[in-house]
């Protein structure tokens, strides 16, 4: 067996990361949660195409190798399943070729704080000591969305409210709309990411005068980086061999052999 | 043809060693051979027993699998053939034919490992793995004749000379293995129901004697679907007169039937030809009763024939090496923005 290289986990620390889960492909260089550099591109549903040579212009133009970094980092799902497996596999394969440890992030979490940190980059809504709550959204189609729920706050806060499911818009707007407005301590509500196919949805539910306010924003890298750095410092690692994409359901041949073995 | 001066890359000397991966189905499949030819190992992950279940390959299922065993198969196939990953001097991958979703695994994790590693990368076309398994049991002598036959390909291909593929036959509706695997479950067999086939009709005493489809007089082509259509008519006939069909004569029809057609082609492709070699390979390959007649015809021709063991006949990586060395002898090497192929041509892959 390969030992995993493991250095300090109080010095510099730097990650290259990437995400296939949405219509973007992203790669970063995140050093000491720092964005170094990254790049995004839209080649819709050809991911597979540049992003090994994507990866390693990004490595080279900033003069390093596999043996620099410290970790592989990697958006785990859910997303489009074939998008998910590009940079899960690449990400598997990279951190067993090179030898560093992998670590894994909710593709959802890494939309969210991504948004987030725009937001406070921006000065938005920066109410101190109330939560903001951040909705993440990827279009599943059929009204559906992979979805999850954090609150933050101005103190830096970051907690998960729901986990990352594939869940159906108008439901779940509602239900979070019901909950924020019996809910004193929440100031504002976000639903970020591919919120377009989402609009009318949302504004369905601003039942009771709660405002869901709606930020459009794409995948970033720099966030998985962010986040997987995070895992790091706290010295968790993933199976390198064990790891596989998070993709919130069975495969619909899966689930037909499931519901006919329970004779629905 | 402009052969006649071969590009001296700095690969074309001394000892070499590639791994390869193939992922185009349901085998997740990783080996290192050195030179070409000589197989340090070949580890083959068959996904069967997840996908019996539902009667056949699951296309989304398949990529998951894979997604779940290539780094442990990797890992596996060095260790097996006691290499250390920078030894590798090339990575080479099956680019296609074969399912989009799966190959996508194969080729990412190749890309990526061709760029942690530095060294060049080469898609390989399935097809062409299969017939130069042969080049890993023995030497293939030209012009030669390879007749294809597995779960989704029949083809009979002229090798005029080394890396020189011509497809002058293949099947206009089903695979030989296809119409296998659904002749198959006519006759109440599991998934994959070949093998049992090919015993049953080993086996059988009677035989029902049904079509065979020669096509067109000149034709190398096939066609198997009416083949599969006659074995279901023979069902129905049977049940609506009362009578439980026999199975095993039905059985024996069928194979009777395709080797007929198959090897008659195929010898009659070497005879037109001048072949020097017969080649057989694909999945198809491990049928015993095709093994056997092809071997006696061959033998009245005066055709030598190759026939490589079952393991290397089944989608396995090895024979993506095989087949994969015939670029690096060239310097023909892959960008790092190759792409998955769910169709590619043979003749194109040509060296």
């Amino acid at each position: 067996m390969k030992s995993i290289d493991n250095r300090s986990e109080d010095s510099s620390v730097t990650v290259l990361a990437i995400d296939t889960s949405t219509a973007a492909f992203t790669a970063a260089i995140v050093r000491d949660g720092i964005r170094v550099d990254s790049i995004i591109s839209f080649t819709e549903r050809n991911h597979s195409v540049r992003v090994l040579s994507e990866i390693k212009e990004l490595l080279s133009r900033n003069g390093l190798k596999g043996k620099d970094l410290d970790a592989v980092a990697v958006g785990q799902g859910p997303g489009s399943y074939t998008g998910v497996r590009i940079a899960v596999t690449a990400a598997k394969t990279l951190a067993w070729a090179w030898n560093k440890p992998l670590i894994g992030v909710s593709s959802l979490k890494a939309l969210a704080l991504g948004a987030w940190n725009s937001l406070r980059e921006a000065n938005e809504n920066m109410v101190p000591d109330r939560d903001t709550w951040i909705v993440p959204l990827m279009d599943a189609r059929r009204g559906q969305v992979y979805t999850a729920r954090y609150s933050a706050d101005a103190a830096g806060k970051w907690e998960t409210v729901d986990g990352d499911g594939i869940r159906l818009i108008a439901d779940w707007a509602s239900r979070i709309e019901g909950e924020a407005s019996t809910d004193s301590q929440v100031a504002a509500i976000w639903f970020v990411g591919e919120t377009a196919p989402h609009q009318a949805a949302i504004e369905q539910a601003e039942q009771s005068g709660t405002r869901l306010r709606v930020l459009a924003c794409d995948m970033n890298a720099t966030a998985v980086g962010q986040l997987a750095e995070h895992r790091f410092r706290q010295g968790e690692r993933d199976d390198v061999h064990g790891f596989v994409p998070n993709y919130t359901q069975l495969a619909e041949a899966e689930a037909k052999l499931l519901a006919a073995s329970r004779g629905e | 043809m402009s052969e006649t001066f071969q590009a001296v890359s700095a690969s074309s000397e001394g000892d070499y060693l590639l791994l390869a991966i193939e992922t185009s189905c349901d085998e997740t499949s990783v080996a290192v051979v050195r030179n070409g030819r000589e197989v340090l190992s070949n580890i083959i992950s068959s996904q069967i027993e997840t996908h019996k279940q539902f009667g056949g390959v699951v296309p989304e299922i398949a990529s998951r699998k894979h997604v779940e065993s290539i780094t442990l198969i990797l890992e596996e196939a060095l260790r097996e053939a006691k290499v250390e990953l920078e030894d590798i001097d090339a990575v080479a991958v099956t680019q296609g034919p074969g399912l989009i979703g799966a190959l996508l695994v194969g080729v990412i994790a190749a890309k990526s490992l061709a760029l942690a590693l530095d060294v060049p990368l080469i898609g390989t076309h399935h097809i062409a793995g299969h017939i130069y398994a042969n080049h890993l049991i023995g030497d293939i002598v030209y012009p030669s004749i390879a007749l294809v036959v597995s779960g989704g390909h029949t083809e009979i291909v002229l090798l005029e000379e080394e890396g020189k593929f011509r497809i002058i036959g293949r099947t206009r509706d089903d695979a030989v293995g296809e119409a296998y695997d659904k002749v198959a479950r006519a006759l109440q067999f599991p998934y994959p129901g070949g093998p049992c086939v090919d015993r049953l009709a080993q086996e059988a005493a009677e035989e029902i004697v049904l079509p065979r489809s020669w096509l067109e007089q000149d034709s190398y082509d096939f066609s198997f679907s009416g083949l599969k259509s006659a074995v279901l008519s023979e069902i129905n006939r049977s049940r609506m007169k009362g009578e439980s069909p026999d199975f095993s004569a039905l059985a024996r029809g069928f194979q009777q039937s395709v080797i007929d057609v198959v090897t008659g082609k195929a010898i009659r492709a070497a005879k037109e030809f001048g072949a020097k070699q017969m080649l057989l390979c694909g999945g198809v390959a491990a049928n015993r009763g095709l093994r056997e007649r092809l071997s006696s015809l061959c033998e009245e021709a005066g055709v030598p024939l190759l026939i490589p063991p079952n393991k290397l006949c089944t989608d396995n990586a090895a024979m993506i090496a095989a087949a994969a060395d015939l670029k690096w002898r060239r310097g023909q090497y892959s960008s790092l923005d190759l792409k998955a192929e769910p169709i590619l041509s043979l003749e194109e892959w040509s060296v």
